[in-house]
């Protein structure tokens, strides 16, 4: 689960630069943008955190 | 005869009413206006002109100098040629070289300033924590500038800056000129510098290096003292030193190289027409925002500390030893904050740069309104204003201006100084109950949650009304937000938002995940109980207020 935290959270950021790339149109480039903010936040919290907290101390 | 002088004075009071009612002949006026003469000439100064300003005598200045006014004169300029004697070129010479001067100064003290802030941070984090870890806490935050500045000097330093050009304000030298790049879209991505490896690598023993070194160095060190606060009570200190070196040696350099250092973050403007590119004034993101999301990252891979946590994982309050010092060293971070924020123009002089004053206002302004918004916050939520909150209100509102104070108005910096002291309880809520992620003194919502708020308020705030020089990233104009017209620079801040969550989060918690396997982040459970003081650096910060608190702990059993 870490690793495809890892994977998740990376992959945002490169939508974000990707953006830059697809299209020329300030709005769009802002959606895309947002949509690769929201997926390192996935990555981050949904998954990451997750599998941090199955191993958390106050668990055992 | 006074009949006449009656009509002449009445005549004299009418005529104002008559002028104004009739139609101006515009087109004529100004031609008959004798002001409008064109201005004279200017009269070329030659150097037999310079020869003849006197300077005080021997006499005079004999006698003293009081009032000041002998000092300071045509013969404090230095000669080039003492045969030919003063010359035009000598003037400009000394002119040039007091406006570097002045710059350097200013540089150099505002830099100053931030170091001081270690001594802020320091007690901000000890008073936060309990009193078995004081010893522990400190002596992160006194090494961690050394440690930093190891790795700044050695490595992080030429990462950052070593392809960063030429800076008019510190005298245009252009030895920091090796960046490496990789060309996508058609376009160059500066990725990291190769110059300045130990300020001696590619002619970096210069000058302008130097004052550039010094205050770079401490921004870096304020990103790595972020950590220390978040992983507090249960870091172990050889897994501390590591990981900060790594961070002031790779993981703050690379981003700081794509905001401040010529990297692609920068020239989005110039590249792909997004606004003025990345705009962090003086480091919302590039120094709070990585200290931060660094510290979510290892606080994620250290985990809480034992009793943080029920079995049910209801959060449990634990309150630091001492609020006198967490106030104190509140008020240290908000004066040096004076050097941060205003000493990112690295300069007094030209260039705009006179912007020193609203910038130090903003800056006042946008740390006053955190500490209202947290203030009250927690007053109308919790029904009592919360000390500790207030203390990190204001230093949520001076993170959040941090990016934008060279860029917005007063009233900007106030609406999104509250935001932020507001920001920050939310934040501190949700990292606490909902990300079960513990921080003992609340970095990751300061420093990371409201950095990123910093960033994204440049992108709604900037007036467009700063103009540090005519360019900004190599963009012609001024930075200018959304709410004053300009939405893709907002893109450009999101586009950095997205790297900080995306990319410095990712590097982050591999370089830790990867330590964590390899010597072990977390102390021991029992070292952990027993206070880090004596397990971890042999020595306790208050032995006999240890004893008290035990003395009273048997009186009560």
């Amino acid at each position: 689960m870490m690793i495809v935290g890892v994977v998740i959270t990376f992959l945002g950021f490169l939508i974000a630069v990707f953006s830059v790339g697809m299209t020329a149109d300030a709005t769009m480039r802002l959606v895309i943008v947002l949509v690769g903010i929201a997926v390192s936040l996935i990555g981050i919290i949904g998954v990451l955190n997750r599998a941090c907290l199955s191993k958390a101390i106050w668990r055992r | 005869m006074k009949n006449a002088i009656t009509i002449f004075a009445l005549a004299l009071s009418l005529a104002p009413f008559a002028a104004s009612q009739t139609p101006a002949p515009a087109p004529q006026a100004p031609a008959a206006a004798p002001a409008a003469a064109p201005p004279p000439a200017p009269v070329p100064i030659t150097d037999a002109d310079v020869k003849n300003i006197a300077a005080p005598a021997a006499d005079a200045r004999a006698k003293g100098d009081p009032d000041g006014g002998l000092t300071g004169t045509v013969s404090d300029i230095t000669v080039a040629d003492s045969k030919k004697g003063l010359t035009i070129g000598d003037i400009a010479n000394q002119i040039g070289q007091n406006k570097i001067a002045v710059n350097f100064v200013w540089t150099l003290i505002t830099g100053f300033l931030v170091m001081f802030m270690q001594a802020g941070f320091a007690i901000v984090e000890t008073g936060l924590c309990r009193a078995k870890n004081a010893n522990h806490t400190m002596m992160m935050n006194f090494m961690v500038y050394g440690v930093g500045m190891l790795a700044y000097w050695l490595i992080g330093f030429a990462v950052q800056f070593g392809g960063y050009g030429a800076n008019a304000n510190l005298g245009n030298t252009p030895v920091l000129n090796k960046e490496f790049a990789i060309n996508l879209f058609g376009k160059p991505f500066g990725l990291f510098g190769q110059g300045g490896f130990f300020l001696t690598n590619n002619h970096s023993y210069d000058v302008m290096v130097m004052v550039l070194f010094l205050f770079q160095m401490v921004f870096m060190d304020t990103a790595l003292t972020i950590v220390t606060g978040a992983a507090a009570e249960r870091w172990k200190y050889a897994a501390f030193v590591v990981s900060s070196f790594i961070m002031g040696a790779f993981t703050y350099p690379i981003f700081g190289n794509w905001a401040w250092g010529g990297g692609w973050l920068a020239n989005l403007g110039t590249n792909f027409g997004l606004g003025k590119g990345y705009a962090d004034f003086a480091g919302s993101g590039v120094v709070h925002a990585v200290g931060g999301i660094t510290a979510l990252a290892v606080s994620m891979i250290i985990g809480p500390r034992i009793g943080k946590y029920t079995r049910q994982g209801k959060p449990v309050s634990m309150p630091g030893h001492d609020l006198v010092i967490v106030l104190t060293g509140c008020f240290i971070l908000a004066f040096g904050w004076f050097g941060f924020n205003p000493g990112s123009t690295l300069g007094a002089s030209s260039n705009g740069n006179l912007r020193i004053g609203s910038i130090a206002v903003n800056t006042m302004l946008a740390g006053m309104a955190g500490s209202f918004g947290a203030m009250l916050y927690m007053w109308l939520r919790y029904g009592k204003p919360d000390a500790s909150m207030a203390g990190n209100g204001l230093l949520a509102g001076l993170v959040a201006i941090t990016a934008p104070s060279g860029f917005v108005n007063t009233v900007g910096a106030v609406i999104l100084g509250l935001i932020a002291g507001g920001l920050v309880c939310v934040s501190v809520e949700f990292i606490e109950r909902v990300m079960k992620v513990d921080d003992p003194v609340g970095a990751i919502s300061v420093h990371g949650t409201c950095g990123l708020w910093g960033v994204i308020s440049v992108g709604l705030f900037a007036d467009g009304k700063s103009n540090y020089g005519g360019t900004w990233n190599g963009v012609n104009g001024n930075v200018t937000g959304l709410f004053y017209g300009d939405a893709s620079q907002l893109v450009a801040q999101l586009i950095g938002v997205a790297t900080l969550v995306g990319f410095v989060f990712t590097f982050s918690f591999v370089v830790n995940w990867i330590l964590d396997a390899v010597i072990g982040q977390r102390v021991g459970a029992r070292a952990e109980l027993q206070g880090l003081d004596l397990p971890e650096m042999g020595a306790l910060c208050y032995p006999e207020f240890e004893l008290k608190t035990a003395s009273v702990a048997v009186g009560a059993d």
